[in-house]
């Protein structure tokens, strides 16, 4: 054999190889969710069957329709839990983003005294532990009677959301360049009018994919929710999660098919900001 | 008469900063004075009682403490590193790859989208020992012939609980890391090449230092929630057996909740904030310094 077709097959294997390994990864990726997936379809006997069944031998709806007609298996309001859900994330998530489209503005826009360390101290606040900040908020709150409230809850996620969102949508209008706003001014314009009809619209899809992790974060967060909600006036459905534990049976079924409502909106919204998320995470890396 | 005129950085960034000061600050500090008093949830009338650091001495000769501190921090350091290292491999594997890069890109955002609590919760579903994927799988294959006791057994409870914790977080690495890849040059790596150095040093010297940054803004990013291992925690373990995956979070919720003695949880709680503050300011500040040096060298 000669150096060249050796160099081919050599080649080739590296190739396989290489095909090998990102299969591998990304089984190891996917494999608890459509494992998840998979077990909130079949009957909890099979779930439970020794030896084990590996192909579901009957697939069905029937834990989602328990838990959707009212209080189903176990006694769980997930409705309740998913309303609840709904409205404290997207009304944290349009706060926070009004604020840190404000707050990331500046950064973007003015130079002014100590702006690192502003900037610093932003980022500080949001890495205070969920379980550490829940101790003082749930007395203050105690006091104030807005536990197990919407209020309560939406004004604790604007403030987990704002540091990062402040982040993001800062990187956001450092990708839009300075020249185009100065030039709508020059052309008339005032600041306000540059800001809303050439700078915002520009970094518009940012902003957007900004919103969504924002969302996200409210969506997911169950260290302060599981402290400050109490009953259905306020739980959401990371704490609703919880109540299947808690008893001594798990439901395994019905926690699978609950996993798979919180994940589904996850799912549909990172897959439509993906692309500016990552930019919006990195503007900054290169430029400084 | 013309009144005093805020800048207008000031005035955009008030609202971000009242939020913060009202629902971070103020409550921090609030629990800052508590951690002086021996307060109780059951008894109101002990937060007016100030005892010095008592509670600090208390906790800095609690043995149960510092186990939790020292495991909290073995964790993260073990489980930071192996998120870097597993994800800078993944992203030099999907860079790699000819074709259906995109589609591979959308895989690996898998995890991010998973809340901690829902990790959490299909890990400790694979790892049941009874009917979990994990030991059917090692069953299945004749590798062990007994079920495994992956969240009873603390060690193994622990492994589990990293395992999770890696799967949840190193797609934030892959993603930024292969964002920088993507976003490098071709001409140095080709340069370097023909100047005859071998893949190895190629990497070393010329990838490795332009995807640094990116690697920092994934830690900093990471670090900045480090404590959302205490959902995948609460729900596999909820820091057992017998407190042997105990952390400072498990602990901090335990004393606060269960115990009520919210000044000692909140003394203790300072010590979880004081930790999550260091990993933070550790990795902006690297991130900073590799930025400087980026701009000079590029």
């Amino acid at each position: 054999m000669d150096q060249n077709s050796l160099h081919r097959v050599g080649n080739k294997a590296l190739r396989i190889v290489h095909g090998i390994g990102l299969f591998l990864a990304m089984l190891v990726i996917c494999l608890p969710g459509i494992w998840i997936v998979l077990s909130s379809l079949r009957p909890t006997v099979e779930i439970m069957a020794k030896p084990p069944v590996w192909i579901p031998q009957q697939l069905s709806l029937d834990a989602y329709i328990a838990m959707f007609s009212g209080v189903g298996q176990g006694g769980i309001p997930v409705l309740d839990y998913f309303r609840n859900s709904l409205i404290i994330s997207v009304t944290s998530t349009v706060i926070a983003i009004v604020i840190g489209m404000a707050g990331g503005y500046a950064f973007a826009r003015y130079r002014f005294r100590a702006k690192s360390t502003m900037f610093l101290g932003l980022m500080l606040t949001r890495t205070v532990p969920g379980i550490a900040l829940s101790l003082p908020l749930f007395f203050v709150f105690a006091r104030l009677g807005i536990i197990d409230t919407h209020f309560g809850l939406i004004l604790v996620y604007v403030a987990l959301n704002v540091p990062f969102t402040v982040w993001l949508i800062d990187g956001f209008f450092r990708q839009v360049p300075k020249d185009l706003a100065e030039a709508a001014q020059i052309d008339g314009c005032t600041r306000w009018q540059a800001f809303w009809q050439v700078e915002y619209p520009l970094a518009g899809p940012g902003i957007a994919s900004a919103g969504i992790f924002a969302f996200l974060t409210s969506w997911n967060e169950f260290a302060l929710a599981s402290q400050l909600t109490r009953s259905i006036n306020s739980k959401t459905l990371p704490v609703g999660l919880l109540d299947y534990t808690a008893e001594f049976t798990i439901d395994w079924r019905g926690m699978c098919a609950l996993a798979v409502v919180m994940i589904i909106p996850a799912l549909t919204l990172t897959f439509i900001v993906q692309k500016h998320l990552v930019g919006g995470l990195t503007s900054g890396a290169v430029k400084g | 008469m013309k009144g005093w005129r805020p800048s207008p950085p000031l005035l955009l960034l008030l609202p971000a900063v009242i939020v913060l000061a009202a629902v971070v600050v103020v409550p921090l500090l609030l629990s800052l004075y508590s951690s002086f008093t021996p307060f109780r949830l059951t008894k109101p009338e002990t937060f007016w009682v100030f005892i010095g650091a008592r509670n600090y001495v208390a906790i800095l000769t609690s043995r149960a403490f510092w186990v939790a501190f020292a495991r909290t921090v073995v964790l993260l350091t073990v489980a930071l590193n192996l998120e870097m290292l597993i994800g800078l491999g993944l992203a030099l594997l999907v860079e790699k790859a000819s074709r259906g890069q995109r589609v591979l890109r959308t895989i690996m955002m898998f995890p991010m989208m998973f809340s901690p609590i829902l990790v959490g919760f299909q890990f400790k579903f694979m790892f049941n020992d009874n009917i979990g994927l994990v030991n059917n799988a090692l069953q299945g294959l004749g590798l062990t012939d007994r079920a495994i006791p992956w969240l009873i057994d603390g060690n193994l409870a622990f492994i589990a609980i990293l395992i999770a914790e890696i799967w949840s977080s190193t797609s934030v690495f892959a993603i930024l890391i292969l964002a920088g890849l993507l976003a490098m040059p071709r001409e140095p790596v080709e340069a370097a090449r023909v100047d005859g150095c071998t893949p190895w040093q190629t990497f070393r010297y010329v990838t490795w230092p332009f995807i640094m940054p990116f690697a920092f803004i994934a830690m900093t990013i990471r670090s900045l929630d480090v404590a959302r291992a205490y959902d995948i925690v609460k729900i596999m373990t909820d820091g057992g057996p017998a407190g042997r995956t105990e952390l400072v979070w498990t602990l901090v919720a335990r004393t606060a909740y269960s115990d009520a003695r919210m000044g000692m949880a909140n003394a203790m709680a300072y010590f979880s904030i004081l930790l999550s503050i260091l990993f933070t300011v550790y990795f902006y500040r690297k991130l900073a310094a590799a930025r400087t040096q980026i701009a000079a060298e590029w």
